[in-house]
Parts: structure tokens; C-alpha cells; sequence
């Protein structure tokens, strides 16, 4: 049973996948297993694309995410009407050849609702993360790098963060920066949402951090003379990036689901910004008779979730064959 | 052991203390002035410079926030404007409604979780592997509201009525008033969905990390060594498998709360449960402050508690834990 198991493990001790990690360690000559060496032409990035391009799963995400984005840019020319309008002489149309998705109780049509929805959850999903990244990771980094007071500082306020639960605390800060409808209204949401994913990168990073600043490569650079941020950045940064990208990708899932239920809540988007999560509401009292109202927000939100934890999954798999 | 627990309870402090800052500080950022509130048309100058003497308010915003802090220990936590009761006593009350959901909601979870990890990680790679990783794919990318909307769509207006769509049965003894609903069939009636909706989610997330913890335990020599001396099956997965794989994904429990605490409140919400989330959102949505307090605060210590909880359940599974760091 073990021994049948292990021959379809995609090598997960050998030489060649460590080296991968480790994106310019220089590979000696001679010493490696075959197969290795014969890979030795191909840069990791290449062959994590490789294993990429294979994965099924991580196309299906990709095409998902890119359909998504696809929807989002072009919602003002396919949104057959405007979503914000209403019409009360067409209110609670149910899904027809004019109307796809129904209209509400205001009498807007929902298709074009959920298409101009994607705008607000993507543009959440994406920016708060990446938010998060450029304050956690360089955090992370110096903490793990330097450790001693700056990393007591540094990880003392992100136990303050995670000392709440997530939600608990994003709803306290929306409180504190009160929502409002537009443009601000979704900068503070994606405020809100990013702050309490800080921590998230910023542990990761410092654990791989503190992995490989214990490396003999490093301690090479060292030898060398480089001075410590030239190392930070040009050799321990690359070789920390690969759990983050994962990270960031099924982050983008979880952070749209946050944007949403905070919308749910009547904390996020507020009207008359279309939001899948506020239209899930309000449209939740008229269940009973309109359930398609509630029906095709609640599925606009789990596709999209779907495509980046597809996507997440599928990258994992590829740039660490380890982990799978 | 005891000191281990000691230690740990000693550690509490300054969290709870760290809380209660990030909360003042959230009282301190609502514009207007309280006073102005408080007095209402009643305003006059000598009046509002005698309550702020009152209240402390004419002094340093640390002095207020002691002064503050004295007051929540001594078990004032102001008067809710919705209610009129102390805010403390209503919070108090709301509470086991939401450890009951968040307790059953585990329930729920580690039930689909357990079995649908064992049986991918013992037929990686076959169709059963494949079933229940895709089931726990879908589970991780739904929202529980939206889940919750598709159960009451099939159990509440689908199936006429099955199960109620909304409101609370208590259980017996429970009741914070003289007349209200108490039973414990009704009671479960009220709590099955709202469980289910909040621990599928939870489960999705448990049973991929259970499955990748189970493949590594059942490749490790402990397992082969179980069965090598011909031990059943069912004992090398249960005793030397499970309990072992339990050990990294009860690590991670923290974070899973953190995400049930959240769930809870916004399936309070959909479901009308008389919970802490419920009495939290509507208390935002009215301006209530004192009870946005009292929410804020109760919810963030339960937090705390459940992590010891997890912490002490960690040291019992993993007896390494209580003697290292």
C-alpha cells in the first residue's frame, strides 16, 4: 500500500524540487540525479508554468477569473440596462428573454445588477489583498530578518490584530470609518478588509524568513560582504515568494467573501453602488415569492470564489509539488 | 499541567487589556459630543460642564480611558438606548444562544470533516479522494449566507415548512424571561439550520486539512509498525492515525473560530436569532453605542476564551506542548 503510494508522489524529497525553492542556488554539476540536471536549462519560473499550464483545475480557475475580469471592464457595453435606474411599472419581473435574472423590487434588472456587481467585489477582492501584501510582507521580512526588538514590536501588533476575530474587527473598523456610497465607501472597505489580512502575509513571510536566512546561500552572501537589505531583497525576498503568491491567490477568494458579508451586513458597499452582497439582503424579505433575487447574487459570488480558489489550488500545486 | 494553565491565564491579561483599547478607541472615534446626546433640549453650558466632571470627560483621554476601563470591571457597561437595560445584562443573556450555534456548528462540521478526510486520504487519488476534495473545494467557496439562503429556500419554503425560517425556541431553563418558547425539540428545530449553514464551510476547510495531515501520518513507521504487529484497520486509523492528524489542524482552530465568530453573526442575522450578532448589528444600524460596546467587547473575550480552550485541548492531544515553550 505505502510503496504504491510513494510511485505516484511527484518526487517529494529529491534534490531537483528542493533546488527549485531555492530559485539561484547554483546547481553543481555531477552530483545531481539525472533527470535534474537534464532540467537544469529550464528556469523554475518556466517549469512552475509548465506544471501550470497542465493543471486542469488552474485553467478552469484562471478562465473563470479572467471571464470575471473580462465582465467587470466591459460591465458599461454588456449590461443590457443601467442598474441603478428603476422602473416601477417592471418590478418583480420574473426571469424572462428581456429580463435573464428578474427585477427587483424597484423594478431594475438583476442581470445587469450582478454584472456591475463583479466591479465592486473584484476591485475589493484584489486591491484590499494587495494592500495587505505591501504593508505585511515587507513587515514580515524585516521581523524575520532582524528579529531581536524590531520583531517583538513588529509581531506584538499583529497579535493585536489577530486578538479579534476577523469579521468582529472589520466591522469595528467600518464603524469607526462609517460607509458611505462611491468610490470612498469602497476605499474604506477595502481599508477595512485589508487590515485584517495584514497579519496573514505577514507571519507567513517571517516564518519562511526565518527559515532561509539560516541558509548556507546566505551565509555565502554574507561571506561575500553584501550588505543586509541587498540580501533581503535580492536573495531572500524571491526564494519567501512562493507561499505568498498561493497565499495572495486563495486570499483574493477569502476577501471578496468578506466584502460581501460585510455588504450582507449593511457595513460595505452601500446603495446605490450595486453590490452582490447588499442585493443578497435586501432581496432576502421577499424570499419566499422571488427567490431568484437572492438565487443568482448568492451565485455570482460563489463562481467567483470558486475561480480564485481554483486557480490558488492549481498554483500551489505547480510552484511547490510538495505541498499537494 | 497546572502551571501550563496558570501560565496561560496569566497571558490573557494583556490581550483582554489590548481589546479593551482598540474598543475605546472605537467609542472615542463616533462623532458628537456625548454630552450633547445625553442632555438632549435639556442643554445648558453649566449643565454640560457639570456632567463632563461627572463622567470625566474634561480630563486626559488616558485618565478617561481608566476611568473607563474602572467602570467595565466593576460591571458597568453603560445603558443600551434600544432596550433600556444595562447593557451588560443583555449581552449576558444573548451570549448562549451563540455558543450553543457556534458549538453545534462545530459538531456539524467535525461530523462531515472526520469521516470525508479519512476516506480521501485512504483512497487518495481514486474517485472517493476526488469526491470529497471537490465537495470541500465548493464548501470553501460558498459564503454560509448564501448557504443559508439555499437551506431555507429547500427546508423552510421548499419542503411547506419543514423547519422554521426564523426566530428562536430556548432551551429549558435557559429563558431570560418570564414568558417565552422553551423546549429542546423546538429549540433544535430553531438551531439545525443555522448549524449546518455555518459548519459546512468550517467542514470544507477541516477536511483538506485533515486529509494532507492524514497522508502524512499514515506514511510515517509508527503507522506501518501498527500494522505491521496486526493491528485492525479500523484501530491503526482511528488511534495512530487520526489522533496524530489531529494535532496540526487543531493548530489552526484558532483562526477557524475566529471565522465561526464571524459566520455566527451574520447567520444571526439571516435566521433572526436572538444572539450576540444579531443584538450587535442592530445596535450598529440604530447607533446604539453603548451596546456596539458591549457586542464589540463580549464577542472579542469569548474569542479569547475559546482559543484557550483550544490551546488546553492542544496540550491534552500533544503532551509535548505543555512542557516546551
Amino acid at each position: 500500500m505505502a510503496h504504491h503510494r510513494d510511485a505516484n508522489d511527484p518526487k517529494p524529497r529529491s534534490l531537483g524540487a528542493a533546488a527549485l525553492r531555492e530559485a539561484d542556488f547554483p546547481i553543481p554539476t555531477g552530483v545531481l540525479p539525472a533527470d535534474a540536471r537534464s532540467r537544469r536549462t529550464e528556469s523554475p519560473t518556466m517549469q512552475a508554468l509548465r506544471r501550470l499550464r497542465r493543471s486542469t483545475t488552474a485553467l478552469i480557475g484562471l478562465g473563470i477569473v479572467v471571464a470575471l475580469l473580462l465582465v467587470a471592464a466591459l460591465a458599461d457595453v454588456l449590461a443590457p440596462q443601467s442598474p441603478i435606474v428603476s422602473d416601477q411599472t417592471q418590478t418583480f419581473r420574473l426571469p424572462s428573454a428581456e429580463h435573464p435574472m428578474g427585477t427587483d423590487q424597484l423594478g431594475r434588472d438583476m442581470l445587469s445588477r450582478v454584472i456591475h456587481g463583479s466591479r465592486v467585489s473584484l476591485a475589493v477582492g484584489v486591491s484590499s489583498v494587495l494592500l495587505a501584501l505591501f504593508v505585511g510582507v515587507p513587515m514580515g521580512m524585516i521581523a524575520g530578518f532582524y528579529g531581536g526588538r524590531v520583531d517583538t514590536i513588529v509581531m506584538r501588533v499583529m497579535d493585536l490584530i489577530l486578538a479579534f476575530p476577523v469579521y468582529l474587527l472589520a466591522i469595528i473598523i467600518m464603524v469607526i470609518f462609517t460607509p458611505t456610497a462611491g468610490w470612498l465607501g469602497t476605499i474604506k472597505v477595502i481599508g477595512a478588509i485589508a487590515i485584517v489580512r495584514i497579519p496573514i502575509y505577514a507571519r507567513l513571510v517571517r516564518g519562511s524568513v526565518l527559515s532561509i536566512k539560516e541558509k548556507e546561500y546566505i551565509e555565502a552572501c554574507r561571506a561575500l560582504g553584501q550588505r543586509g537589505p541587498s540580501i533581503l531583497l535580492r536573495h531572500v525576498l524571491p526564494n519567501s515568494l512562493a507561499p505568498v503568491i498561493v497565499a495572495t491567490t486563495l486570499g483574493i477568494g477569502t476577501a471578496i467573501i468578506v466584502e460581501a458579508t460585510l455588504s450582507f451586513l449593511g457595513l460595505g458597499t452601500q446603495p446605490p453602488t450595486p453590490s452582490w452582497g447588499w442585493d443578497l439582503k435586501a432581496n432576502v424579505a421577499f424570499i419566499q415569492a422571488n427567490a431568484w433575487l437572492t438565487i443568482f447574487p448568492g451565485l455570482a459570488i460563489f463562481v467567483t470564489v470558486l475561480g480564485f480558489n481554483l486557480f490558488g489550488d492549481g498554483l500551489r500545486d505547480a510552484l511547490d509539488p510538495r505541498l499537494k | 499541567m497546572r502551571t501550563y494553565i496558570l501560565r496561560r491565564l496569566l497571558q490573557i491579561v494583556p490581550t483582554v487589556l489590548m481589546i479593551t483599547l482598540v474598543v475605546f478607541v472605537m467609542m472615542q472615534s463616533i462623532p458628537g459630543d456625548p454630552v450633547v446626546a445625553l442632555l438632549g433640549d435639556a442643554y445648558t453650558e453649566e449643565d454640560a460642564i457639570k456632567m463632563r466632571e461627572q463622567y470625566g470627560l474634561d480630563r486626559s483621554v488616558a485618565v478617561q480611558y481608566l476611568i473607563w476601563l474602572g467602570r467595565l470591571v466593576q460591571g458597568d457597561w453603560g445603558t443600551s438606548v434600544l432596550s433600556g437595560q444595562p447593557v451588560l445584562k443583555e449581552v449576558l443573556i444573548r451570549l448562549p444562544v451563540t455558543i450553543e450555534l457556534i458549538i453545534l456548528a462545530m459538531v456539524v462540521a467535525l461530523m462531515i470533516a472526520i469521516p470525508a478526510a479519512i476516506i480521501g486520504a485512504l483512497r487518495q487519488n481514486r474517485w472517493q479522494d476526488y469526491t470529497a476534495t471537490s465537495a470541500a473545494l465548493v464548501g470553501i467557496s460558498i459564503p454560509e449566507f448564501f448557504l443559508g439562503v439555499l437551506l431555507l429556500l429547500l427546508f423552510s419554503f421548499g419542503l411547506k415548512g419543514l423547519l422554521p425560517s426564523s426566530g428562536w425556541v430556548y432551551l429549558p431553563g435557559t429563558c431570560p424571561t418570564i414568558i417565552c418558547n422553551s423546549g429542546v425539540w423546538g429549540n433544535l428545530q430553531h438551531v439545525l439550520m443555522p448549524a449546518i449553514a455555518l459548519g459546512v464551510a468550517r467542514a470544507a476547510l477541516l477536511t483538506r486539512l485533515l486529509r494532507a495531515s492524514m497522508l502524512e501520518v499514515i506514511r510515517t513507521e509508527y503507522v506501518t509498525s501498527a500494522r505491521a504487529k496486526g493491528l485492525g484497520e479500523w484501530k491503526v486509523v482511528f488511534k495512530h492515525g487520526l489522533k496524530n492528524a489531529l494535532i496540526p489542524t487543531v493548530t489552526v482552530m484558532g483562526l477557524q473560530i475566529s471565522f465561526l465568530i464571524g459566520g455566527a453573526i451574520v447567520i444571526e442575522t439571516l435566521f433572526a436569532l436572538p444572539g450576540l450578532g444579531t443584538f450587535g448589528i442592530d445596535a450598529i444600524i440604530a447607533r446604539d453605542y453603548p451596546q456596539v460596546q458591549g457586542f464589540a467587547l463580549l464577542t472579542a473575550c469569548a474569542f479569547v476564551v475559546m482559543n484557550l480552550v483550544v490551546d488546553l485541548t492542544y496540550s491534552l492531544l500533544d503532551p509535548r506542548i505543555r512542557y516546551g515553550g
